[in-house]
């Protein structure tokens, strides 16, 4: 189904379903566009973000999990004002009704979560003048050392929380205390912003990705229960089945507490909560072997489901993105600048250590330290050395 | 509809020129893997495309989920996990894709073109000329193999051959001696004068020893050799057929991927790769027909005799036989290896390299194209077939 014209009348009967449910959202412009630009907007976050290799790894990877149909991008809404959400023109005329539903439940989250109020609703706009900036600075003052100081940010723009207030704490991750303190010149500081900036407006969404699509995947199962016969119901029930780990994992609990305590605690739940208060206060064993989640370790080829290792590894993950949880010691010389990683019993893999302080170097223009594996690993002028 | 500006391919552009500037500084690595190719690409544990953000050691206990769940979801890896699949669900659990693990991995075909180029590059071979502005062709030190008999759109199929790999496919797979050739298809019935047409393909058969110590830098040289070659051969053959033998005590063909995944063991006994190499002429009387063989070492001290009568048979049959003598410790050259380069000097359609390093692979080269291009000019391999 290639035309919009041919969608609007489902789209206004599901809007009219989730609004009678007492969702709310701001308006959302739909666009049916082809499986390139769908992969397109995927790998870089948003449509017109500024142009970067990185992305286009992901983008050619995308695209061939795609054609070799393991994997297919269905829908894609942005966060913003108003919102923008992408059917994908291959879809099924059934999978674009299911795409409309889930949309739905997704905007009425970015309208109504407490996290999503100070998310950044003009990013759209934002991220084009950064585009231009971006050029405007290559032009200026090189292409290379521009792209290369995009490397070193993107490798450090991990490091953000776009919900940490506490002063102390924000400077203990390695971005903020780079922009506070590195030596760098306007524009770099100013390119450091750009990609804080952004790297925070998609912190949000990855710190509420399961409570996020989980609500959108509970949404559109409540309001296409009323819409669709039992055949078209059953389709859709062998697909909710068959998402990716968040979705289910995040259907499965907004269900419990629907099963629980009433669709109306749903609707408060989706309005405070984010990843790791969901976590904690919804996922417990008997759900975890449902869903059967986790912690592998594959030395023993052993499987853990104990309830409370499921849960911490499940935060630790969303508070640090799966990364290891490395901070900047505070209160050393103000020459150095000193990591640490907190998890000394995990191991860091050594071979990217080096490249990861030589990144950090190139912005901190000082010797870097991380202290990891039992030893202390230096970046300095003579290059990388450890002890 | 406005303008649309490819910001995904454009990245992907960018992508792809890191990637190709990655692998070429990484080749010689690279082509040294004893398994090349795995599901017709050349993999890598290479993830440094990635952007340089922490990671925790492979070892490291992870969340996962089973198989039989959700499936793989955006960044999920696979891991092993006694019989059953485990998906690891790290990496992306948000909008953004930073955190993914980027592997390289890149088709075999499109591996080979970059290791082309490098290796050109490095031993400063000619890439195949095209005119210059004033229409002039450049010259160089090297044979010409710009004017190619390439013949357009002309199809180059033979009937008989066709048929006859049609009867030999079906008996093999079907167990039934049939033809499935539809003649209506077959191009040699549109060739206006067959008599005067000249069918350009080839046969190449390339014939490796994987005795002993045929691994790392022995293979590298081997490999690079070939990637060379078939950049000329390419050129020149509108199409051609490639098969592949190894040996040690006894030979074998194998496919592409196998060839390119072997794993060194066993004696060396010379005579049974020529021997294999001429089972695989059968019914290829049509072709310029090449055998390049790679051995590392001598032939067992019994074989010496055998592998001589082999190898003079073959010279009657082949029209260039390339006898390269891996040799990256350049050592002396004896034994089978210093008979191949006597008769060599005797004989017109026999060539041989002793590879030490990559310079050795131009002098290899060199000596492939002259006779390439005394073959074209009617020279060698149209005298050499009058004979059989």
């Amino acid at each position: 189904m290639g035309s919009l014209d041919a969608y609007a009348p489902i789209i206004e009967r599901i809007e009219a379903l989730a609004r009678a449910r007492g969702l709310s959202f701001e308006p959302v412009y739909f666009r049916v566009t082809d499986s390139d630009e769908m992969a397109e907007v995927a790998s870089m976050g948003l449509p017109n973000r500024f142009i970067h290799w990185y992305w286009g790894g992901a983008y050619k990877e995308l695209l061939a999990q795609q054609n070799r149909e393991v994997f297919s991008i269905l829908e894609l809404v942005l966060n913003t004002r108003p919102s923008h959400a992408f059917l994908r023109a291959s879809n099924t005329y059934l999978q674009n009704v299911l795409v409309i539903a889930h949309v739905f439940g997704h905007v009425d989250f970015f309208a109504n979560n407490h996290w999503y109020r100070k998310s950044n609703k003009n990013m759209l706009n934002e991220a084009e003048l950064h585009a231009r900036l971006i050029r405007h600075y290559a032009a200026r003052f090189g292409r290379e050392r521009v792209e290369q100081l995009l490397d070193a940010l993107l490798t450090v723009a991990t490091t953000v929380n776009a919900f940490e207030r506490n002063p102390e704490a924000r400077r203990r991750r390695l971005i903020y205390f780079l922009e506070e303190r590195a030596p760098l010149e306007d524009f770099e500081r100013h390119l450091l912003q750009v990609v804080r900036e952004e790297a925070e407006y998609f912190d949000v969404i990855q710190r509420t990705h399961i409570s996020n699509e989980g609500w959108a995947t509970f949404v559109e199962a409540e309001l296409l229960r009323e819409l669709l016969d039992p055949r078209e119901w059953v389709t859709i029930c062998v697909q909710l089945s068959s998402r990716p780990a968040p979705y289910t994992i995040g259907y499965s609990l907004y269900k419990a507490i629907k099963d629980a305590r009433g669709f109306a605690a749903t609707l408060e739940v989706r309005a405070y909560y984010e990843d790791v208060m969901l976590i904690q206060e919804a996922l417990d064993e008997a759900m975890i072997r449902r869903l059967d989640i986790f912690v592998y370790d594959p030395r023993e080829r052993k499987k853990s489901y104990e309830v409370q290792r499921v849960r911490d590894m499940l935060i630790e993950q969303k508070q640090f993105k799966g990364q290891p949880h490395v901070e900047v010691e505070l209160g050393g010389d103000h020459r150095d600048l000193t990591l640490v990683h907190r998890d000394e019993e995990r191991k860091l893999e050594p071979k990217r250590i080096a490249l990861f302080l030589k990144a950090v170097h190139s912005l901190w223009r000082n010797p870097v330290r991380l202290r990891a594996n039992g030893k202390v690993y230096t970046y300095d002028r003579r290059g990388f050395s450890s002890t | 509809m406005g303008l649309r500006i490819h910001r995904g391919r454009i990245a992907q552009y960018q992508h792809d020129q890191l990637l190709r500037d990655y692998l070429k500084q990484h080749l010689h690595e690279l082509i040294q893997q004893r398994e090349l190719i795995v599901d017709g690409r050349v993999k890598t544990q290479i993830t440094t495309l990635d952007l340089p953000t922490l990671r925790y050691g492979e070892e490291t206990a992870v969340l996962a989920q089973g198989g039989g769940m959700a499936g793989a979801g955006q960044g999920a890896t696979g891991a092993r996990g006694g019989e059953e699949e485990v998906q690891a669900l790290g990496g992306l659990l948000g909008g953004d894709h930073h955190g993914r693990e980027l592997r390289v991995e890149l088709e075999f075909d499109e591996f080979v073109r970059l290791a082309q180029e490098v290796l050109l590059e490095e031993i400063r071979l000619p890439p195949l000329r095209t005119a210059g502005r004033g229409g002039e062709v450049e010259s160089d030190d090297l044979p010409e193999l710009d004017d190619l008999d390439r013949i357009g759109l002309r199809p180059d199929l033979n009937l008989e051959e066709t048929m006859l790999h049609a009867l030999l496919r079906n008996v093999r797979e079907r167990g039934v001696a049939d033809y499935d050739v539809d003649v209506r298809q077959d191009g040699w019935y549109f060739v206006e004068d067959p008599t005067t047409y000249r069918n350009h393909r080839s046969l190449e058969v390339y014939v490796l020893d994987i005795s002993g110590s045929m691994r790392g830098e022995y293979l590298a040289l081997v490999r690079k050799t070939i990637f060379v070659l078939w950049y000329y051969l390419e050129r020149r053959y509108p199409t051609n057929l490639r098969r592949y033998v190894v040996f040690q005590d006894v030979a074998a063909e194998k496919t592409r991927d196998e060839f390119f995944c072997v794993e060194s063991s066993g004696g060396t006994h010379i005579s049974s790769g020529f021997e294999k190499a001429m089972e695989l002429l059968e019914g290829a009387t049509e072709y310029d027909k090449f055998l390049f063989l790679f051995t590392d070492g001598e032939t067992s001290s019994g074989d010496f005799d055998l592998a001589k009568r082999r190898y003079e048979e073959a010279l009657q049959r082949f029209d260039l036989i390339a006898y390269g003598h891996v040799n990256p410790g350049s050592r002396g050259v004896g034994g089978f290896s210093e008979y191949v380069q006597e008769r060599v000097r005797r004989v017109p359609n026999a060539t041989f390299a002793n590879l030490v390093d990559v310079a050795t692979i131009r002098a290899a080269m060199t000596d492939f194209l002259t006779f390439l291009a005394r073959e074209r000019s009617g020279g060698i391999a149209g005298r050499l077939r009058s004979h059989h």
